[in-house]
């Protein structure tokens, strides 16, 4: 089982959250790549990971595994970094001032984050209530302003919200498969998460190597 | 054994991942066209090909194209993308003016032709066209596109449809 979930389930996990982070259903598909935004906030979201012992790469990579028991860590951490910034991409809108706002937001909360969050689960907790409330903002509350079929009194609040910014406050609304998919992707994003850690203070990849008795496992210092 | 196929297993998916971010497929039948013509397994349908030039030599061009797409979904066949670029500027032609929206669309077309030649050298045998390459297409899809001084040339309206 935690051979299974190390090499098959968490890669699966990650990489179909990279997969459909970047998918946009409107008249037609659109697979919209990370922006380099996207990339520098899923970077230092992995690395607030670690140090809050969500994901501890120690485990899954050092001198004590095999080659390919190296490797199977590695795919673990590239497909979580693969993730994490899909999953920025996902609840950031694509374009415009928003595109600015909610990065410059995420780049502010994530390295409040980074300095201060050293215990697992209030880690969880804390990207919990970030990610569920940029999927909110961005899904509810953003779609149903910009929808096309919306009535005229939305259209004279967005409109005047345009002419506030300049035209810089601009959204292209997506089909609502997009917040489907999208809430999809973040479930299995904290599935994933929630999977790196067994429940006994190590992460797959110690207990992999305990269980294989090779050679003894690295114990990470138990954060719960 | 576990390890061996799990590895193998995220690193086909992860080619796939980026594949697909880089072949920005529009529906699902591009994205199962483009994954079978990259093992060259992807096939135009002769028929859908085949009403296609029967309604194109017949100036019927919706028709045609609805039959082109028929034949190639994906849009991974050169030959089909030239004549669905050929039959947008059939169309777009104008004696005094062109459509540019119809143009601009053939240009699209010609241009995934192109890129989708081997070589990007496409060549048609067809004694039916005025132009036989698809890089004359191209030229004079964005001659057409283009404002200049011979456009206002009263002369023009002798020109003919190749």
């Amino acid at each position: 089982m935690t051979q299974t979930r190390e090499c098959v389930v968490l890669p699966a996990l990650f990489l179909t959250v990279a997969l459909l982070g970047g998918v946009r259903v409107g008249a037609d598909l659109r697979l919209h790549p990370p922006p380099l935004l996207a990339l520098t906030l899923g970077l230092l979201l992995t690395a607030a990971l670690a140090r809050s012992g969500v994901v501890n790469p120690a485990s899954l990579m050092n001198d004590r595994r095999t080659a390919l028991e190296n490797v199977s860590g590695l795919i673990v951490l590239l497909s979580l970094y693969g993730a994490s910034a899909q999953v920025f991409n996902l609840v950031t809108p694509d374009a415009g001032l928003l595109h600015g706002i909610f990065g410059t937001f995420f780049f502010v909360q994530l390295l409040t984050t980074f300095a201060s969050v050293r215990d697992r689960r209030d880690m969880l907790r804390g990207l919990v209530v970030l990610l569920g409330s940029a999927f909110v903002l961005r899904f509810i509350v953003l779609e149903s302003l910009y929808a096309p079929e919306g009535g005229s009194l939305k259209r004279v609040l967005t409109a005047l919200a345009q002419a506030g910014t300049l035209g810089t406050l601009t959204y292209q609304a997506n089909a609502p498969a997009t917040g489907y998919l999208a809430f999809t992707a973040l479930l299995l994003y904290v599935l994933g998460l929630f999977l790196l850690y067994d429940g006994r203070g190590q992460t797959p990849g110690a207990l992999v190597a305990s269980e294989g008795s090779r050679h003894p496992a690295i114990q990470p210092s138990p954060t719960n | 054994m576990v390890r061996l196929a799990g590895a193998a297993f995220a690193c086909t998916y992860a080619v796939l991942i980026v594949w697909l971010y880089a072949s920005q497929p529009r529906n699902v039948a591009e994205v199962t066209g483009g994954l079978a013509a990259s093992i060259g397994a992807y096939r135009v349908d002769a028929q859908g090909f085949q009403d296609g030039r029967a309604f194109f030599e017949r100036d019927q061009f919706e028709e045609a194209r609805a039959a082109f797409a028929r034949a190639d979904p994906a849009q991974r066949d050169a030959l089909t993308q030239f004549y669905i670029a050929y039959s947008f500027y059939r169309q777009g032609w104008g004696r005094v003016y062109n459509d540019d929206e119809l143009f601009r669309k053939g240009l699209e077309a010609v241009d995934r032709a192109i890129a989708l030649a081997p070589g990007n050298r496409l060549v048609v045998d067809d004694p039916g066209l005025g132009m036989k390459t698809a890089d004359e297409l191209r030229a004079e899809l964005r001659r057409g596109l283009t404002r200049e001084a011979s456009d206002f040339n009263p002369l023009r309206v002798f020109e003919s449809r190749k």
